[in-house]
């Protein structure tokens, strides 16, 4: 049944005001970008909960091809939906960030092409997912779409890499180029926004099984 | 029966049944060949075109076609109530896919070679293409396409809207195929041979792989539920 009061629910109440108050308070400002570039923190926190959803989402596909458990298809379906909230998101606050850094909305850079195929794989998997009636069915065809799209993903950045990227590359292998300061604001941003996946997550793995309990109901009465 | 066996029974009942009624194939490179003086009419009179925009006209043409017959493929299995039939059939799920995808295959090539001398005659007055080398990658295109195709084509022909939904979820997970397609297709029409386009090929060989083997262990589950 669905908690009044979940854990991670509260924890995000507190975790992302305190994030946002530490990009525009505690970080620098960037010498060159000035106040755009605060964006970047909720932009790189974003990104890292999206693709951990997408991962979720193929990893709960296969359990659920494996042992049959309601429970995989519940936690399927809540990180697709939380997933491609997570990648709009994405994709907006980079064109925002975009616009005055390179004078265009958008460009066909590895990572946003990869970001964006991505995005219409798995909403690709959400119109599927309304498609069908019956919950098992529904649950065995996106499970395959979810781990069909996820393993398109190395092939994707490869094709994507023949374009000549212009996308910063924060994070090398070598090290992280960013200053203490806005190091520590980034690592609040992305611990942020993944209490608020977890979160989102939970909430709406809830949602599915109470929706599926209620048709059980349904099916019982009306019998 | 063993595997080999088994699909070459299916793959050739599919194939008779499209000899007989040849309902994919016209639809296939009849569409194909309307998306091309389509496209070539928009193009403009006096517009000159560049190598890789051509090679862009001519993938467009050959996917938005081929999904005509991937459609089919399993639209006609489920009007009769055969696919249940397959299934109880003695025939491994396993066979069935690798059938349904050759037979893919097989439609691709044959409305590709109409389309490809349609293309050539409407767009290619001054290209001259190694044909080795684009035969290798209508190869590599057709054995990804068909392998995805055939796949979600099941999930497609398990819903009530299955001609509106094989698109929808087939061309997002066949875009890094075709930007490597219009991209290996580009070097070709201009001048590069097979080894120059090495780079491409890979990817796209590695594409066709990937969802040949996922193809092969998903689509038990998927078609148990069509």
């Amino acid at each position: 049944m669905l908690k009044r009061y979940d854990p991670f629910a509260l924890l995000a109440l507190f975790a992302l005001p305190a994030a946002a108050a530490m990009v525009f308070f505690y970080a620098p400002l960037e010498e060159t970008m000035g106040l755009v570039q605060k964006i970047f923190y909720f932009h790189l926190g974003l990104a890292a909960a999206a693709f951990l959803s997408f991962f979720v989402a193929c990893i709960a596909g296969v359990f659920y091809l494996v042992r049959r458990q309601r429970v995989w298809d519940e936690r399927g379906a809540a990180a697709i939906e939380v997933g491609v909230l997570f990648t709009t998101l994405v994709l907006l606050t980079g064109s925002i960030w975009g616009r005055p850094i390179w004078n265009t909305w958008w460009t066909w850079d590895p990572r946003l092409t990869t970001s964006l195929i991505l995005w219409f794989i798995f909403t690709a998997c959400l119109i599927l997912r309304g498609a069908v009636e019956q919950e098992a069915k529904r649950a065995v065809f996106s499970a395959v779409m979810a781990i069909a799209g996820f393993i398109d993903v190395p092939v994707v950045f490869l094709s994507a890499r023949l374009w000549r990227s212009i996308h910063p590359t924060v994070i090398r292998s070598e090290g992280i180029a960013l200053e203490p300061a806005m190091l520590a604001t980034l690592a609040a941003c992305v611990a942020a926004m993944l209490i608020l996946w977890a979160a989102l997550f939970r909430l709406r793995c809830g949602m599915q099984r109470q929706e599926n309990t209620l048709l059980d109901l349904q099916q019982q009465l009306s019998r | 029966m063993n595997l080999g066996q088994q699909i070459m029974l299916l793959y050739r009942k599919d194939l008779r049944v499209e000899v007989r009624k040849k309902e994919s194939l016209i639809a296939m490179a009849f569409f194909g060949a309307l998306i091309m003086v389509i496209l070539n009419l928009a193009a403009g009179r006096s517009g000159r075109i560049e190598a890789e925009q051509l090679a862009g006209i001519l993938w467009v043409a050959i996917l938005f076609s081929s999904v005509l017959g991937l459609g089919r493929v399993f639209a006609r299995e489920k009007e009769n109530g055969c696919v249940a039939a397959l299934l109880v059939s003695p025939l491994s799920p396993e066979a069935l896919f690798t059938a349904k995808a050759l037979v893919n295959f097989t439609l691709m090539c044959c409305s590709e070679l109409v389309l490809v001398p349609v293309f050539l005659a409407l767009f290619g007055g001054r290209l001259e293409p190694d044909p080795l080398a684009l035969t290798v990658l209508l190869g590599l295109v057709n054995l990804g396409f068909s392998a995805a195709g055939t796949l979600l084509s099941a999930l497609a022909a398990g819903t009530r809207r299955n001609e509106v939904l094989l698109p929808i979820l087939l061309y997002p997970l066949c875009l890094p195929l075709v930007i490597l397609a219009v991209k290996a297709t580009g070097a070709v029409f201009g001048g590069s041979a097979l080894f120059e386009i090495l780079d491409q090929l890979e990817p796209m060989a590695a594409f066709g792989l990937i969802y040949a083997v996922a193809g092969y262990l998903l689509f038990a589950h998927a078609v148990r539920e069509v």
